[in-house]
């Protein structure tokens, strides 16, 4: 009966890998103050680079709630990184649906794995909330505060409630592209080497 | 002797600056409470007087360029650049040092009792210990692997991007995976994950300077949100 | 009478996935308060039965197990892991992953915290192990700041913590140099004084000759040999030798290479043709710097951690770094191949300057921990990574010599610890490297493996390369090398030919 709850090696598990895509995001994060058209780029970056750590995840993923805590740890580190608490329910409503699908192809058919992953991906979005949910009073802030109109033009017309529906979808589909890219490193690297 | 802190101070801490990063600034006198909030005086604290020196002349300029030469007009590749690299300051650096400072002065014992006391599962305390000792050894990992990148002569991926990851990201995971193993087997022969309710030895008790620290991040917080929008 | 505190009924185990038993017919009984020492190669089964005894195996390890397993009246298959915790107390092998605080006060407390003792009774025994095992100096510090050594110091007292009956250490020496060692001899004396069973899985035999009242030797998941303490340190060098055994003691002439010596030494020696290394300063603690960093220079003196204005290194031959621990040995390493950058170290050869830079494609560095420097999925195009010219005929020439042609196809993680160094040392050549640096390549390397080491590296110095190897084991300075060079505290302190 113990079987089904996780267990210490798994809340460590989803710690090591926590740690890992986050690191994966901030270092994405980081090129987005390049150029704003970056910032809507995150959708195609982090879920493709994320796909290789949350693949191997998923090779070690037996049990449900693993996803789902992996969600909460995300919205609480984007808090205590300073990136906001807006988008902390989306992120654990992502993680949570990813969760239950995953669990669905019982953690290892590859079709539900995919599905799952990308849906694991929307929480990226949860990066764009502050610009969507104040949209206006946003742009007249940074414009207030300096920024260039040409950047917030630039900002809003990659990001804003109408685009915002487009970048989840494009979340979705390179989450489930980038799921297969990662499954495709996972089988050259990890089960060659036969780590998992 | 530094400061010593409850964690759900910092937590707190953490809240209001990034709330207050969040709430964007418009006058100088709420840049001026900007400063205030910003953890110079927390990397004083921790006796990194050089660090907070270079921040205050960084986020200075910053403004500075902000504020003179990015106008409504500008233009143009560089000064979307400029923007770029103003924000990361601006808007990032804040609440990164302020979170840097949690993460630096807090045990994770210390970190775990007072997730206890707030009476978050213990699954999700666990985990989230992990990450904060796991964040070390990536970057002590990181480091490595970048050495021997500089040596094999493949920092830039030997000249495609899905080289630069894969080379980086695949010996990374290789390490966090086995070090994760033997961190696991080592915790579990050490009792964790049993059915007792895990004790901690750390007594968290708010002190005076806690009070007074959370009074005085809610008056900045209460001056900054009646300054931007009653006034 | 003494009694049996823990024993193995003939196991047999094989773990997931692998394709040979690990375990085979293992029996074995285990007497209250004895101290057992498990030898034997890499791979023998040695850590494989420090697993049964810690339940590690079959709740943690799965595989396929037969046999029982009585640890304490407890039988391990019906126990839960967590419920050992305070029985069976282990210090694996390696200081970096067995922490799970980033502070030592948290780490030593992290087990008691565990199976929920009242914090006050924590504490007491915080105290008390403090002072027992000398800890003060350690206390409050975080645990990414210490040096192997102390790590395996603050491991060893949080398993002490538990307050376990017995003890198991799985190669507790492998990162280990002599002072370290002789602290880790320390504790584990006293742990025997208090009456605790001991069982030790072990490599290096010198320090525990007075320890050990029972050793006995695996080879192929199975007991091969059991001698009695007395027995088994008369055994001699040869005897040991044909075990694969390292030497049960090291006698003076080796203590003599690796000890503090305090009078200086020889410290230039002038060869024509050599390798100079000139005005290597360096140090980690830069100086205080508002947006441009310094330059270090001799100038500095005592606050360098590296400080060696000229050293003349024989081509073709091989010289050991020596020192203990933190004294400047791997930092002295890395600079020379230019890893950092702050050192303005140049390198002459052949009337030829390397600066900076062009200081990595002269010599490169084989890490101590070879895993991150394999990069792709197989072999074969890990060398050819490292070719500026991709010439597939030399790639497999130099596997070819090395022993590796048949793997060229096989994933470089896939491969043993021996082999993966292989790898490394391969794409060094590829590269062109015509200084080699090794970083304690033979740390946690039961003989057989340190003996081909060595062999290699006289390969490698006898073609041609120069070879500086940093090293704290005797047998293997006996084994392989011209010189010693001895650092400390980042300074030359002598340079000598070994006269053998």
């Amino acid at each position: 009966m113990n079987e089904k709850k996780l267990q210490a090696k798994d809340f460590i598990t989803i710690g090591i890998f926590t740690a890992l895509l986050f690191v994966v995001e901030f270092a994405c994060g980081m090129l987005g103050f390049i150029h704003p058209y970056i910032v809507a780029s995150y959708v195609v970056m982090i879920p493709i680079v994320g796909s290789i750590p949350m693949m191997l995840f998923y090779t070690k993923i037996e049990k449900f709630g693993m996803l789902s805590i992996m969600s909460v740890l995300l919205a609480i580190i984007m808090f205590v990184t300073g990136m906001g608490y807006l988008g902390a329910p989306l992120i654990i409503a992502a993680g949570v649906i990813a969760d239950l699908i995953a669990k669905s192809g019982g953690y290892k058919s590859f079709r539900e794995t995919v599905i799952s992953y990308g849906v694991f991906c929307l929480w990226i979005c949860a990066n764009y909330f502050p610009v969507v949910v104040s949209a206006d009073s946003y742009r007249k802030n940074l414009i207030d505060v300096g920024y260039s109109v040409e950047y917030c033009d630039n900002l809003f017309r990659a990001i804003n409630s109408k685009t915002i529906a487009v970048l989840l979808v494009l979340c979705f589909v390179f989450g489930c592209v980038g799921a297969l890219i990662g499954k495709a490193i996972v089988k050259k690297h990890f089960e060659k080497a036969g780590i998992v | 002797m530094s400061l010593k802190l409850d964690p759900r101070t910092k937590l707190y801490m953490i809240f209001v600056v990034s709330a207050v990063v969040m709430m964007s600034a418009t006058t100088p006198f709420l840049w001026a409470v900007r400063i205030i909030m910003i953890p110079i005086f927390l990397l004083i604290m921790e006796k990194h007087y050089a660090a907070a020196f270079r921040f205050l002349i960084f986020y200075g300029t910053a403004l500075l360029l902000t504020f003179k030469f990015l106008s409504e007009n500008s233009e143009g590749f560089l000064s979307a650049f400029l923007v770029g690299y103003c924000g990361i300051i601006v808007q990032f650096m804040p609440a990164m040092i302020t979170a840097w400072y949690v993460v630096r002065t807090t045990k994770i014992g210390e970190f775990v009792c007072a997730m206890q006391k707030m009476h978050i599962p213990d699954g999700i305390t666990i985990s989230l210990a992990v990450v904060m000792r796991f964040f070390p050894t990536i970057k002590e990992e990181y480091t490595a692997i970048r050495d021997a990148m500089k040596m094999r002569g493949i920092m830039l991926g030997g000249g495609n991007a899905a080289g630069m990851i894969e080379y980086r990201l695949i010996p990374l995971l290789f390490s966090c995976v086995n070090i994760g193993d033997e961190l696991s087997a080592a915790a579990v022969t050490r009792g964790l994950g049993g059915k007792v309710k895990r004790t901690s030895v750390q007594e968290l008790k708010m002190k005076a300077a806690d009070y007074l620290l959370m009074l005085l991040f809610t008056a900045v917080l209460v001056v900054f949100v009646v300054s931007k929008y009653i006034r | 009478m003494m009694q049996t505190i823990a024993q193995i009924n003939n196991v047999t185990h094989r773990y997931k996935g692998a394709a040979e038993n690990s375990l085979d017919g293992v029996s074995l009984t285990i007497k209250k308060g004895e101290t057992l020492l498990l030898c034997g190669a890499s791979g023998s089964g040695k850590t494989s039965v420090i697993r049964l005894l810690n339940g590690l195996i079959p709740h943690y390890y799965h595989g396929d197990m037969t046999g029982d397993v009585t640890v304490n009246g407890l039988d391990i298959v019906e126990t839960q892991l967590y419920e050992l915790a305070g029985v069976v107390g282990t210090v694996f092998q390696n200081p970096r992953s067995q922490f799970f605080s980033v502070d030592t006060d948290g780490e030593i407390v992290f087990g008691p915290e565990n199976i929920g003792l009242a914090p006050k009774e924590i504490n007491a025994r915080k105290e008390i192990i403090t002072k027992q095992m000398n800890l003060d100096s350690l206390l409050g510090r975080s645990l990414f700041e210490l040096s192997g050594g102390e790590k395996q110091r603050i491991a060893c007292a949080s398993e002490a913590a538990l307050l376990p009956e017995i003890i198991l250490l799985d190669e507790p020496s492998s990162n280990l140099d002599m002072e370290a060692i002789k602290m880790l001899h320390e504790i584990i004396c006293d742990w025997k004084r208090q009456g605790k069973t001991i069982i030790i899985s072990e490599h290096r035999l010198w320090y525990l000759n007075d320890i050990a009242d029972r050793v006995v030797y695996m080879d192929n998941g199975r007991i091969a040999h059991e001698w009695n303490a007395k027995d088994f340190t008369m055994l001699s060098d040869d005897e040991t030798r044909q075990l694969g055994l390292h030497p049960t003691s090291i006698n003076e002439r080796y203590l003599a290479l690796l000890s503090d010596k305090d009078d200086t030494g020889k410290c230039y020696i002038d060869i024509a043709d050599g390798i100079l290394l000139k005005d290597f300063y360096f140090s980690y603690h830069h100086k205080p710097y508002i947006l441009r960093k310094n330059k270090f220079s001799a100038a500095d003196g005592d606050s360098l951690s590296l400080c060696i204005p000229k050293l003349m290194l024989p081509k073709g031959k091989v010289t050991a770094v020596i020192g203990s621990n933190g004294t400047g040995k791997s930092t002295f390493l890395r600079c020379i191949c230019g890893l950092e950058k702050d050192c303005t170290g140049v390198i002459v050869s052949k009337g030829k300057e390397y600066r900076k830079r062009q200081r990595i494609g002269f010599s490169y560095m084989v890490m101590q921990d070879v895993n991150h420097q394999l990069f792709t999925d197989s072999v074969e195009k890990e060398l050819l990574l490292s070719m500026k010219v991709k010439d597939v005929k030399r790639c497999h020439e130099i596997l070819d010599t090395l022993g590796l042609l048949e793997f060229k196809d096989t994933h470089p993680m896939a491969l043993s610890g021996g082999q993966k160094q292989r790898v490394a040392i391969a794409s060094a050549i590829a590269a062109g490297a015509k200084l080699l640096l090794f970083d304690e390549p033979t740390s946690g390397l039961d003989f057989a493996h340190m003996e081909k080491v060595g062999e290699l590296l006289r390969q490698l110095a006898d073609s041609g390369s120069t070879v500086l190897v940093s090293t704290h084991d005797p047998e293997f300075i006996e084994q392989c090398c011209d010189y010693t060079l001895r650092i400390k505290k980042g300074r030359l302190f002598s340079f000598e030919e070994r006269n053998s």
